[in-house]
């Protein structure tokens, strides 16, 4: 029974070896000279460890512009789509309204539309709103989320329904409601939902590279794509090194909010 | 009595309407964006399919379904569907089939309580950028300069330029979509497989049920709804995963090898500025979707949307 176990142990930890390779991959080549990362290609641990590599990425790229607009971009989709968010999602679950299934139906189907489908109008769109290379652009279609809805939603119908009777007893309107008794009890959902909208628009690629065209105004993947090609160059050390700087964020996140954001992801499949 | 009836119906009445006001008023910032961003583009695209423009001219050429017709006779729109299954084909077993196995063992084959501990770490890669996955993973399968080729050169193997062979460029590109959703599709389905109750395997096991049949004929009928939602984003989302890596890595090539119908799309679009056959080409798309997430409301829905 034991030795049985054990198999199945090593066959996990042999897959978080291969999870977390390429984050030490990264890491560890960031920090080797030019010449030793071709010629020292497996030692994990630099010979003479460098931050040539890093210095390089800050005088190529404006990185401190560029990891402010990340920011800015990331900030600003996230506070709106929680906000769209939780109202939405209170309206779906509290309130009664003509066409509510079929809305919420319609809204949700949307997590299934490739994005291609929207890309050409919404590319005009922005354009035509001369927003085009600005990351208010970026940011604007993105403002509400359908996963962010769908799962505010499953969260707010945890809310004790005796709470609520008592409010609506005491005639309580619907904005004290939300603010004081149901955005309390799904603060911890509210937070890492907002973790996660955060963390995704961090890592966002596709749409910021239609949007955004001069290096000033670019997002940090949209600068690493700078340093690519299909067998990716020759400066290893510098992809790599804003790989690192590019994954940082994310997993610090991750290192301080690991439970939160396991919690939420989890519950994002079981209903739906 | 009966005086105070009406007064009384009246109130509700009017009470409702306001709910009624008040509901939308909630819904209408996201609706908003919806409307826009979504709805609008969705109807616009469709419109497209149906028209000759290169997104500046002035005027578009309704031009019927030419669009389509030109696109299904190409030899060229039948490779990104065959790529497309290919992708398909290699996300499923890599981004579903091997994850949903895992849970199972995680769940049941396995007692320490380390176990947790497990995907902690295989969900990190999740968090990192699809543009990361790209170039690291590239580094590291580069067939000069990299840890898989210099690994194998010691016992004498070199490894093909993956970016330059037909079908392993597609393996590769699929490896990157898998590092970034392998964690989060695991975590979903352990989540499922976990819902399983503990007793009833128990029982199974002292009936000397094998794992494989408890498997088959107790945890996947249980877990089909976590199942088929990861089986359906491993596919809709596994070839919008697939599209970054394309973008960044290969542009599609050598000769098409690597594209798909989502980046074929996006090339017609905003390489060849030919906004008719990119809006067809994603309509097909989406129809594509739409029949999976048919498939998804069909068995999902009705087993657990409306349970509470």
């Amino acid at each position: 029974m034991k030795t049985k176990e054990f198999k199945w142990h090593i066959l996990f930890i042999v897959i978080i070896l291969i999870a977390l390779y390429p984050i030490i991959y990264a890491v560890s080549t960031s920090f080797k000279s030019l010449n030793e990362s071709f010629n020292n290609i497996l030692s994990l641990i630099p010979e003479e460890p460098t931050t040539s590599a890093y210095q390089r990425v800050l005088s190529i790229i404006p990185f401190f512009k560029i990891t402010l607009n990340t920011f800015i971009i990331a900030s600003i989709v996230t506070l709106f789509k929680l906000i769209t968010g939780v109202l939405a999602a209170y309206s779906f679950v509290f309130l009664d309204f003509k066409g509510k299934k079929w809305l919420y139906f319609v809204l949700i189907s949307t997590i299934f539309i490739p994005f291609t489908v929207t890309m050409i109008p919404n590319f005009i769109t922005i354009s035509r709103l001369g927003l085009k290379d600005n990351i208010i652009g970026v940011a604007i279609p993105q403002l509400a989320d359908a996963t962010g809805i769908f799962l505010l939603r499953q969260h707010m119908r945890g809310v004790p329904k005796s709470l609520l009777e008592v409010a609506k007893l005491e005639k309580t309107p619907h904005v004290t409601i939300l603010r004081t008794i149901v955005v309390p009890i799904i603060r911890p959902a509210i937070l890492s939902m907002g973790i996660i909208f955060f963390i995704n628009s961090w890592n966002e690629f596709v749409w910021p590279s239609l949007i955004l065209k001069s290096t000033e105004n670019y997002t940090l993947s949209l600068a690493l794509q700078m340093f690519v090609s299909a067998e990716g160059g020759t400066d290893i050390p510098v992809a790599m090194a804003i790989s690192v700087l590019t994954m940082l964020l994310p997993l610090v996140i991750y290192a301080f909010c690991q439970k939160f954001i396991i919690n939420t992801f989890a519950q994002s499949g079981i209903k739906g | 009595m009966v005086n105070k009836v009406p007064p009384k119906k009246h109130k509700k009445l009017r009470q409702s309407k306001r709910e009624q006001l008040l509901a939308w008023t909630f819904i209408l910032p996201a609706l908003a964006v919806f409307l826009v961003f979504m709805f609008w583009p969705l109807a616009y695209t469709f419109y497209l399919s149906f028209f000759k423009w290169n997104m500046v001219a002035p005027t578009k050429t309704f031009v019927g379904i030419k669009n389509y017709i030109s696109l299904l006779k190409e030899k060229v729109t039948l490779q990104l569907f065959l790529n497309t299954l290919l992708y398909i084909l290699i996300l499923v077993i890599f981004n579903f089939v091997i994850p949903y196995i895992l849970a199972f063992i995680n769940t049941f084959m396995m007692k320490k309580k380390a176990k947790s501990i497990y995907k902690v770490f295989i969900f990190m890669p999740s968090l990192i950028s699809l543009v990361v996955g790209a170039i690291v993973l590239q580094w590291i399968f580069n067939p000069i300069s990299g840890p898989v080729a210099a690994v194998l050169s010691k016992f004498g193997i070199t490894i093909p330029s993956w970016s330059k062979t037909q079908g392993l460029v597609i393996v590769v590109i699929s490896l990157v979509a898998t590092y970034k959703a392998f964690g989060y599709n695991f975590l979903v389905l352990l989540a499922g497989v976990g819902s399983v109750s503990t007793e009833l395997i128990e029982a199974a096991r002292l009936d000397k049920t094998p794992y494989r049949k408890i498997f088959t004929q107790i945890v996947r009928p249980i877990t089909s709804s976590s199942a088929i939602y990861i089986l359906i984003m491993s596919i809709v989302q596994g070839m919008q995963y697939v599209f970054t890596p394309i973008k960044v890595l290969t542009q599609g090539g050598p000769d098409n090898a690597s594209s798909n119908i989502i980046y074929g799309g996006y090339k017609e679009a905003f390489t060849f500025y030919d906004t008719g056959r990119s809006s067809a080409l994603s309509i097909i798309t989406m129809i594509i979707f739409l029949v999976m997430l048919f498939l998804e409301f069909k068995y999902v829905e009705k087993g657990v949307y409306y349970e509470n």
